[in-house]
């Protein structure tokens, strides 16, 4: 298990320092955390040859499929949304091109992201996502009067039509509507400016990072997650995260790389199934690939710019989240493997049997409980409780 | 450095005619030198011998501390040579330069007209100069840009004919303060309010005139009925002579008088502009324009308005940096004089006047900078009272706050905003550079450079060279000097580090050396896989707990292999009391038994064939607490209830012989195909679990379509098939046990903690020791890398959490048996779906540091040694904290506090972590 503090202390105890007068032949504890991939049938097929030939699972594919028609949008929605992106596209791009008297702020670039640009957009969820990478320094009041500008330009543009432009929170951006579709404009600045930020002027340097790494994400997700199963995969785990609260601390992102993680990392190297990918992604889950202690995603090939690499996705969740999102993952697999697909893919019933008990062919599926515990609190005094905490604290999930 | 310039000039230039020898030649005196005089003094060389004029010697070989300085010196340094030297080249580049920053500073579109006048040449500047003649009026107005913008040119031009004039005035007056008596009406209030050039000429006149009538007119003047003391040094009126008086030896006066008579003194900034009137200098148009309006301005006015003195006009004057303008030459000014006078009728053309012009020039230049945009006025916030009238202003970007919309707009065009606005709004705002105190001084000393011959100036630069030198190299002798006591002290510090270590480098390093790659006595730096995590601990503690006992191995390895000999002794009498009914070879057999068992027969098999140890007897898993073994008879043939009679008959007198101290208890079970051995009187009851069966069986099963007669041949006694194939199985397993779970690390460990667990808790109780023995080793196998104990338990749980035992999945597919068969077959769904759903619970306890929930077991705190002792956490705390010079004293006595310290680092951990 991690000791994250204790191999941080080897490190200063040991290897930056000199020998001190310790004596020439003490050697100082060299904890070394190495993250472990759970255990992935996928992976390792070879030693778990079938007893018995796979069990027929067209009607969970069809189920499957039907689902993710379900869950596409439209061609109407597509029109109108991408009608609305062009439109505040092409007012940004005449905004950088010549930005006349407007000296709020410059634009550097714009970018979209998110799942328009990734095409895993859900039916009734029309929004799309834009973000603008400022020259200047990014402060509320620049944000507000690029909302107004681009807003003020569409109007004129086509005075008839009903545009609402509302403030995201944080100052994060704003979002301009009209009556069918959405368009949230996520405001960003250039990398040399993320060390001038003033936490009282600006936008939170956090904010700014997450959608400078929303545009890092969607390009990776160009050149590695194209295959369109995966993409089918990903409109489902968003819908299932939508349905079980339990997977609601799983971003976006995490459900991108989960998706592509279990589609393409099997020794094949080639797509699986859909029925397949899906089943395993609950049971990677269940296995705890997402828990403290776990390799993650991370060393898998991909490269996360934004977190350097040495990131393990997972731990943007907290310990609490990781244990729920666990938890949900394993009552849903047993569900799954008792022939409850319908009920998972929302087709029917609902999303109690992640948190209830429930009888599929006679077989009674309980729902689990927590694992996770608030550490108790130190006891200042007691040195040795110290020491017990400092090495237990730990589940720590941040490694790096 | 200027020696080696000269002579490396004159090596080159002679060199030059000769060949390229003389390049080098002119390079190496100067290479003992900084590298940038180096280039400046060859870039000497070839400027002097491409002009090859001997006169030009001296500009240009001050010409390299000129490109030291800024680009802005040098421009004006060279201009104001080209007078005189009128090198062709030099000129040219600063001609480029001036017309650069002109186009390049930020100017509105409303002043264009002005800017035509800065990019356009000499005689569209004279243009320039008529035109805000004509507009001077209007310069007391200050808000609108455009009025700026015309302001400011008029200024510049009129304050360069200005103030030489009010300068030359006041060398006149002598410093000396003279009391005026001027009659209140003399001076028209009309010349006052407009100060047209030509006002200001009659008042420099007027003021000429002034000094000489001084103190000695006023007996002779006194129709004025009322009297004004007025101190023209300090420009104040006094209530009475008395007061005048006092003034005047007052330190205040004393010491204004002293600096006029050295003459203006040079402001801080660039240029600024000066209000004459007041003696008020301004840093740029808007404080100055701020000033006009003021009220202290208005006072002046009115008192000079008393006194019927001339004022001058609201234009403000262009005070230089330096004493720009005094030092240009009266010719020149003259020149300045009627170009402004005259308006547009003034030819440029003159070459007297550049000079002069060249100076204006730059005083735009300087001023137009002051003339900004202003900028971020998003982030002014208006603050309004309740009737909503507008009160104050407050900047956002430099948090202050202003009741004037003046100084509000002031404010957005000052130096300090816009530097804030860089720094927070947009990094690429051009704000001007405040000239350092060392460019001021380059600037200064050149022009002092300007006013004495040239003789003079070379003089003075090689005295400035030379202390540059020996600076320079005193310097570097206390760099060595220091570099040299820093290496002592480190190897002093080293050798007390190490006083046992062999010896060190040798104190004088030579300093391009790199250090000694490692340490003596530095540990090796290999990572050393941490031997135990906390999951680590817990299992081999708990694997410690639950491994049997020294005695209690002891006890069943000593009826096991009791019951063994016996056995065996059973297997020869049974095979001597068969041997009547077979042939002579009886007593070879015999003989040969004792030796070698039963492998000798070829006959007619004996009937126990041998005896061999299974399940956890033979796989090593014995627990505490196991009390029963298992062992397997092969027989010759099927085993039948007969012989499990004889055997059991036989078997206490053979017990009896083998340990005749010991006592044993001997039971059939005959549906079991099995005799029990149990010991009597011992304080642990064992029993070993003797199981009759024959690998004809299994043949038979195998072989069960090619030969239905052997079935027919069974004895009618013949013991239970499915026990006897079990104890079959049992075998294989134990075989396929040391084959492949043996040898797999941390594998037998995590089988006995999970056969505990199986044994512990009901739910894992369905699955059968094969299964999970299979399963183990399948699943730690599979990671393909070695594990450790909580490692290999917790894939084990993560297996079984990710639905391993579940339906649909693969199965544990039996290795051990001939047709495809799940080892847990026996398992029903909802067994399957409890030890899953425990598994999975199991899994987060683990995951989030509750394994001792899992085992059943106390957690354990991390064992102290881990720390390294007292000693090393000191020292590591000590570290972490950034503070290498802490006394001992303190670390002895601080322990609590440190305590804190750490907590709050733990704390940061969880922050990290949680974020």
């Amino acid at each position: 298990m991690v000791m994250t503090r204790g191999r941080g202390r080897g490190m200063r105890g040991g290897m930056m320092r000199p020998m001190g007068p310790g004596g020439p032949h003490f050697v100082p504890k060299m904890k070394q955390f190495v993250p472990r991939l759970p255990f992935d049938m996928v992976l390792c097929e070879s030693a778990f040859p079938k007893v018995k030939p796979a069990p027929d699972e067209s009607a969970f594919t069809q189920a499957l499929l039907k689902r993710n028609a379900d869950l596409s949008p439209t061609p109407a929605e597509q029109a109108a949304v991408l009608n609305l992106v062009t439109k505040i596209q092409g007012v940004m791009d005449n905004l950088i091109v010549d930005p006349g008297n407007f000296d709020a702020c410059q634009i550097e670039e714009v970018r979209q992201v998110g799942s328009y640009k990734k095409g895993t957009m859900m039916t009734g969820h029309n929004v799309a996502d834009i973000v603008v990478i400022l020259k200047t320094l990014p402060t509320k009041e620049a944000v507000e009067a690029l909302g107004k500008k681009v807003c003020d330009d569409l109007r004129t543009q086509e005075p008839h039509e009903v545009l609402v432009l509302t403030m995201l929170p944080d100052d994060r951006g704003f979002e301009i509507s009209n009556s069918e579709a959405t368009v949230r404009v996520l405001v960003t600045t250039i990398h040399q400016n993320l060390r001038k930020l003033d936490p009282e002027l600006h936008l939170d340097q956090k904010i700014l990072q997450s959608h400078l790494a929303a545009i890092r994400h969607s390009r990776w997700f160009e050149e590695n997650a194209h295959h369109s199963t995966i993409k089918v995969l990903i409109r489902l785990l968003r819908d299932l995260r939508t349905r079980f609260e339990g997977f609601d601390p799983l971003s976006p992102w995490m459900l991108d790389l989960l998706a592509h993680y279990a589609i393409m990392n099997n020794p094949s190297r080639q797509a699986l199934p859909i029925n397949s990918a899906f089943r395993r992604c609950l049971q990677l889950l269940a296995a705890g690939l997402f828990l403290p202690g776990s390799a993650g995603i991370f060393s898998l090939g991909i490269s996360d710019p934004c977190e350097g690499g040495n990131i393990r996705v997972h731990t943007a969740m907290t310990l609490e989240q990781q244990d729920l999102v666990c938890l949900t993952a394993q009552t849903l697999l047993r569900v799954l493997s008792h022939g409850g697909y319908k009920q998972i893919l929302g087709l029917e019933g609902n999303s109690s049997i992640a948190s209830e008990m429930s009888v599929w062919d006679g077989v009674v599926v309980s729902a689990l409980e927590k694992a996770y515990e608030k550490p108790p609190e130190r006891p200042l005094q007691d040195d040795d409780a110290n020491d017990m905490d400092a090495d237990d604290d730990p589940m720590e999930t941040a490694d790096n | 450095m200027y020696w080696s310039g000269l002579s490396a000039a004159a090596n080159a230039a002679a060199a030059y005619q000769t060949g390229q020898t003389g390049y080098p030649v002119g390079h190496t005196p100067t290479g003992t030198y900084a590298t940038q005089r180096a280039a400046g003094s060859t870039y000497d060389t070839s400027y002097q011998t491409a002009a090859a004029a001997a006169t030009h010697s001296t500009a240009a070989a001050t010409y390299p501390s000129a490109a030291a300085s800024t680009t802005y010196d040098y421009g004006y340094g060279r201009t104001t040579q080209t007078a005189a030297a009128a090198a062709a080249a030099a000129y040219d580049s600063s001609k480029t330069y001036y017309a650069q920053p002109s186009s390049a500073t930020a100017y509105t579109a409303a002043d264009t007209h002005y800017q035509n006048v800065l990019s356009t040449d000499k005689a569209a500047y004279t243009n320039a100069s008529a035109y805000t003649t004509t507009s001077r009026q209007t310069t007391p107005v200050v808000t609108p840009k455009t009025s700026y913008a015309g302001a400011y040119p008029g200024a510049a031009a009129a304050t360069a004919t200005y103030n030489t004039s009010a300068y030359a005035a006041q060398t006149t007056t002598g410093n000396k303060a003279a009391t005026l008596y001027v009659p209140q009406a003399s001076q028209p209030a009309a010349a006052a309010a407009a100060a047209v050039k030509t006002t200001a000429n009659t008042w420099q006149t007027f003021k000429k005139a002034g000094p000489v009538q001084g103190k000695t007119q006023k007996p002779k003047a006194p129709p004025k009925p009322q009297q004004l003391h007025y101190c023209d040094v300090c420009k104040i009126s006094c209530a009475g002579p008395q007061t005048y008086r006092e003034h005047l030896e007052g330190q205040k006066h004393k010491k204004k008088e002293a600096a006029a008579k050295a003459g203006p003194a040079p402001s801080r900034h660039g240029a600024s502009l000066r209000c004459e009137l007041c003696d008020v200098t301004c840093t740029g148009a808007d404080a100055y324009a701020a000033h006009i309006r003021g009220a202290k301005h208005q006072k002046v006015v009115k008192l000079h308005q008393k006194l019927g003195k001339p004022i001058p006009s609201t234009d403000p004057v262009i005070v230089g940096g330096t004493t720009k303008t005094s030092t240009a030459s009266s010719g020149s000014s003259t020149g300045a004089k009627t170009t402004t006078a005259g308006g547009a009728t003034a030819n440029a053309g003159v070459p007297a006047t550049d000079g002069k012009k060249e100076d204006i020039k730059e005083e735009l230049l300087d001023l137009k900078e002051k003339d900004v945009e202003p900028v971020g006025q998003e982030y002014i916030e208006e603050i309004k009272n309740e009737e909503g009238k507008v009160v104050s202003f407050n900047c956002k970007l430099c948090e202050c706050r202003f009741n004037d919309p003046n100084a509000k707009e002031m404010h957005m065009k000052g130096r300090r905003h816009r530097l804030q606005y860089k720094k927070k709004v947009n990094p690429e705002l051009v704000v001007e550079v405040k000239p350092s105190l060392r460019q001021r001084k380059l600037q200064e000393e050149k022009l002092r450079r300007q006013q004495p011959g040239l003789h003079q100036l070379r003089e003075e630069m090689w005295r400035r060279r030379e202390e540059e030198r020996l600076l320079e190299e005193e310097e570097r002798w206390y760099w060595e000097e220091r570099r040299r006591y820093e290496e002592e002290c480190e190897y002093l510090d080293w050798c007390r580090r190490y006083p046992r270590g062999p010896p060190g480098p040798p104190p004088m390093m030579p300093p391009g050396m790199p250090r000694p790659p490692f340490m003596p006595g530095m540990p090796p730096m290999m990572p050393i896989r941490r031997p135990d995590s906390s999951d680590d601990r817990h299992v081999l503690a708990k694997h410690a707990e639950i491994y049997p006992k020294e005695e209690e191995l002891g006890a069943i390895q000593k009826i096991v292999s009791n019951t063994e000999k016996s056995l065996k002794m059973v297997s020869d009498y049974l095979a001597e009391v068969d041997a009547p009914t077979r042939v002579k070879k009886e007593e070879e057999s015999k003989e040969d038994d004792k030796k070698e068992g039963e492998k000798k027969d070829d006959g007619p098999p004996r009937m126990l064939k041998g005896v061999m140890r299974v399940g956890i007897l033979a796989k090593g898993l014995l627990l505490r607490g196991d009390t029963s073994v298992q062992l397997v008879v092969l027989c010759g043939d099927k085993p039948t209830r007969t012989l499990l009679d004889r055997v059991a008959d036989n078997l206490p007198k053979q017990l009896a012989v083998v340990a005749p101290e010991d006592k044993y208890e001997i039971q059939r079970v005959v549906e079991e195909a099995a005799l029990v051995v149990q010991n009597v009187g011992s304080d642990q009851r064992i029993s070993v679990n003797v199981t009759l069966t024959s690998p004809i069986m299994r043949e038979q099963l195998l072989h069960e379509g090619d030969s239905q007669v052997t079935a027919a041949k069974d004895p009618p006694d013949v013991l239970d098939k499915q026990k006897c194939l079990d104890a079959l199985a049992a075998l294989r397993h134990a075989k396929w046990f040391q084959a492949r779970a043996n040898g797999l690390q941390s594998c037998v460990m995590v089988i006995r903690i999970l056969r505990d667990l199986c044994q512990r808790v009901p739910t894992w109780a369905p699955l059968n020791n094969w299964a999970m023995e299979l399963m183990c080793e399948k699943v730690i196998a599979s990671a393909g890398q070695h594990l450790s104990p909580g490692d290999a338990l917790r894939r084990v749980f993560e297996a079984l959490a990710s639905g391993l035992l579940l339906p649909g999945s693969p199965g544990l597919l039996d290795p051990c048996e001939k047709d495809p068969v799940d080892a847990a077959s026996s398992l029903t769904a909802q067994e399957r779906e409890d030890i899953t759903a425990s598994a999975q619970h199991a899994l987060r306890l683990i995951a989030f540091r509750q394994i001792h929930k899992v085992l059943g077991m106390d957690p354990i705190p991390p064992p102290k040694f881990q720390r390294g002792g007292r000693f090393t956490r000191k020292r590591r705390r000590d570290n972490s904290s950034g503070e290498g010079n802490d006394s001992e004293g303190e670390l002895e006595g601080g322990d609590g506090k440190k305590d804190k310290k750490e907590d709050e680092e733990l704390k940061m951990d969880m922050d990290k972590e949680t974020k």
